[in-house]
C-alpha cells in the first residue's frame, strides 16, 4: 500500500502518524513546499529572532526516520489526476498512490487593492518561507505596515517589534482583535501593543497602494485620504484554501475541498484534512482531521465530530486571554462580568446555557468552558457564582480511572 | 496500552490539601523540607486541586494522563508529548511557545498558565524525577488516592 500526503503541516504529520501505527509495512511519502517543517503558530518567535529554523519544529525527535516517512520537500503539487490515482509535480514528476491525503493547508489572502499583489516587498504571513522574507526584508526597512490586527497581524507586530521596527497597524474594524475579543478585552492589548511603539489606525481601510520604480510600494493611502509610508507591508487579511492544484481534478470544492464525515474527498481513495477542507483553522482540529483521515486511509471509518473551532487563546506581553463561542451580544442575553485589577471575565448566558466566554489575565483551568459551550450544557441548575462552576460540578470518573462527561 | 494510572477514590477524599502541598513540595525550585515551603509564593504551584462541587463534596481534580490526550492534539510547539513506553503526558518547557491552547483544550479544566512568568504550563510528570511514586499519593492519608495499572 502506498500512502501519499501532500503538506507538511499537523494534518499531514498527524495522518502519517496515524497510518504507521495502523500498517507497519505500508509505504508513507510526504510532499511539501515547506523545507522545514514547522509549527505556523510561532513564525513570530522567528521573526523576533527569538528561534531559529530547528526551534519551530513541532515533531519529535527523528520523526521521518522512527516512523519510516519519505519526505519530498521544496516541490509543488501542480496536478492531481484521481482517473490515474497519480499526482504531477512541479520538477516533473509524476508520482502514483493508492491512498491520498490532501493536506496542503491555505495560502495568505491579499486583497486587490492597488498594487498590493504586485508589489515585491508585501507579504502574507503563513509559511516560514514568508517569515524568512520578511526577516530579509526588514533588515532594509524602517517603516513596516500592517494590514490587520487579528492573531497574525499581531504575531508579525510582536516579532517585529524586536527587531526595532516602527509599525503600523491599520483595521477596518474598530478594534483590534475583532473576531475575538469584546472592546474591553481589545483596548488591554492595544494598550500593550501601543506602549511599546505600535501605532493603530481603526476603522479605515487601504484604499490606494501604487508601486514606485524599484517594485516596492513606499507608501498606502487610507480611505480617508491619510498616507502612511512604509518600506514593508504585511497583509494579514485571512487565507483560502489551497486548492489551485486541483483544478480538473474533478475533486468537489466549495471554499475548500468538500469533505463527508469521514473527512473523504468527492473521488475514491482521496481524502482531505486541516486548513485545506476550510472546516477550521486552528491547530487542534487539523490534528484532529489528520488523525481521522490517517485512520480512514487505512479502512477505517472514523468520523470528525469534534469540530467546534469557536475558540483561541492570546498571548502577548504576558497578558493571556481565552475565548471560546459567541463574543458579540444579541438579544435576549444574560452578560456577566468579574473584574478585578488582573482580571477580566465576561460570559454570555442564553436560556441556561453559555454562549461564549471571554477570559482576560487568568485563564486558569479553564478548558471545561469550551466543552459546557460546545455540548450546550444546561447550567440552570448549578448554585454557584457562575464564574465558579469548574468540572466538580459534573464530576465522573470512568472504570479506567479517567474522567468523563456524562453523555 | 497498559499504563500507570493516579485512580481517584472521590468519596474518601476528606479536602485536606495534603497532595496539594506535596505537590508543590515536589516540584518547588528552592532546596529544602515541606516544613519551610512557602505556602505563599506564587513559584510553588501545586499541579493538582481539590474542588468542591455545589453539595460540598470534595472532587480531586488530578492530569490523568488520558488515553487520548487533549492537550498534546492541541499543542503547536511539540512540548507536551504522550510517552510511548509509559503512557504519560510530558511537558517540555523548553519548546513550549507559550500559547495555552492545551489549557483551552483540556475538557476537565486540569491545567493553567504559571503565575509568575506565564510563559509555562502547569502539568503533572507524575514525579517522574523523584523517582517511583508520584509524591501526593505518597502524602494522602485516606488512600483517596492511588497508583493502579490500567
Amino acid at each position: 500500500m502506498k500512502y501519499v500526503i501532500i503538506g507538511a503541516g499537523v494534518a499531514g504529520v498527524e495522518a502519517a502518524k496515524t497510518i504507521r501505527q495502523k500498517d507497519n509495512t505500508g509505504e508513507i511519502l510526504m510532499i511539501s513546499k515547506d523545507t522545514d517543517v514547522h509549527s505556523r503558530c510561532m513564525l513570530h518567535k522567528f521573526i523576533a529572532g527569538e528561534r531559529d529554523e530547528q526551534g519551530l519544529d513541532f515533531t519529535e525527535k527523528d520523526f521521518f526516520e522512527n516512523y519510516r516517512i519519505d519526505w519530498k520537500k521544496g516541490v509543488q503539487v501542480t496536478a492531481v489526476c484521481p482517473d490515474e490515482k497519480e499526482i504531477a509535480l512541479d520538477n516533473g514528476e509524476k508520482i502514483s498512490y493508492d491512498k491520498l491525503l490532501l493536506a496542503g493547508g491555505a495560502d495568505s489572502f491579499i486583497p486587490p487593492v492597488g498594487e498590493l499583489r504586485k508589489a515585491s516587498n508585501v507579504y502574507g504571513l503563513r509559511n516560514l518561507s514568508d517569515a524568512q522574507a520578511i526577516v530579509k526584508e526588514a533588515d532594509l526597512a524602517e517603516n513596516v505596515l500592517i494590514i490587520g490586527s487579528g492573531l497574525v497581524g499581531l504575531d508579525a507586530a510582536y516579532g517585529l517589534l524586536e527587531r526595532g521596527k516602527k509599525i503600523t497597524i491599520v483595521e477596518m474594524v474598530d478594534r483590534i482583535l475583532p473576531v475575538q475579543l469584546d472592546k474591553y478585552a481589545a483596548n488591554a492589548y492595544q494598550a500593550l501593543f501601543e506602549k511599546a511603539g505600535v501605532r493603530f489606525v481603526l476603522g479605515r481601510k487601504a484604499s490606494e497602494a501604487v508601486c514606485e520604480a524599484d517594485g516596492k510600494i513606499h507608501k498606502v493611502t487610507l480611505d480617508n485620504g491619510e498616507e502612511i509610508p512604509c518600506d514593508l507591508l504585511i497583509v494579514a487579511a485571512g487565507v483560502r484554501s489551497s486548492i489551485a492544484c486541483l483544478e480538473g481534478s474533478g475533486i468537489e470544492c466549495d471554499r475548500g475541498v468538500t469533505v463527508d464525515n469521514c473527512l473523504k474527498t468527492s473521488k475514491a481513495d482521496i481524502y482531505a484534512a486541516g486548513d485545506i477542507t476550510g472546516l477550521s483553522g486552528i491547530w487542534p482540529n487539523a490534528a484532529n482531521q489528520g488523525k481521522i483521515a490517517g485512520a480512514n486511509m487505512c479502512g477505517g471509518t472514523e468520523e470528525y465530530n469534534d469540530t467546534y473551532a469557536i475558540k483561541n487563546t492570546i498571548n502577548f506581553f504576558g497578558l493571556v486571554t481565552l475565548c471560546v463561542g459567541r463574543i458579540l451580544e444579541e438579544e435576549g442575553d444574560q452578560i456577566q462580568i468579574k473584574e478585578d485589577k488582573s482580571q477580566y471575565k465576561r460570559v454570555i448566558v442564553k436560556d441556561g446555557k453559555v454562549q461564549g466566554i471571554l477570559l482576560q489575565g487568568d485563564i486558569s483551568h479553564a478548558g471545561t468552558w469550551q466543552y459546557l459551550i460546545k455540548n450546550k450544557i444546561d447550567i440552570s441548575s448549578i448554585q454557584k457564582n457562575i464564574f465558579d462552576i469548574n468540572y466538580a460540578d459534573f464530576y465522573q470518573v470512568a472504570e479506567n480511572g479517567e474522567y468523563q462527561w456524562m453523555s | 496500552m497498559h499504563m500507570k494510572r493516579i485512580v481517584i477514590d472521590y468519596q474518601k477524599c476528606d479536602g485536606c490539601k495534603s497532595c496539594s502541598i506535596a505537590c508543590m513540595q515536589a516540584h518547588r525550585e528552592t532546596q529544602g523540607t515541606v516544613y519551610d515551603l512557602d505556602l505563599t509564593d506564587p513559584h510553588n504551584e501545586s499541579r493538582n486541586r481539590i474542588l468542591k462541587d455545589a453539595d460540598g463534596q470534595y472532587k480531586p481534580l488530578f492530569c490523568r494522563h488520558c488515553d487520548d490526550p487533549k492537550c498534546v492534539e492541541s499543542c503547536m510547539s511539540g512540548a507536551l508529548h504522550k510517552d510511548p513506553k509509559s503512557g504519560h503526558v510530558f511537558y517540555d518547557e523548553t519548546r513550549c511557545g507559550s500559547c495555552f491552547m492545551c489549557v483551552m483544550n483540556c475538557p476537565y479544566g486540569v491545567l493553567k498558565p504559571d503565575t509568575v512568568s506565564k510563559t509555562k504550563v502547569i502539568k503533572c510528570d507524575f514525579c517522574v524525577n523523584a523517582g517511583g511514586e508520584p509524591s501526593c499519593v505518597a502524602s494522602c492519608p485516606k488512600q483517596a488516592i492511588y497508583v493502579e495499572e490500567v
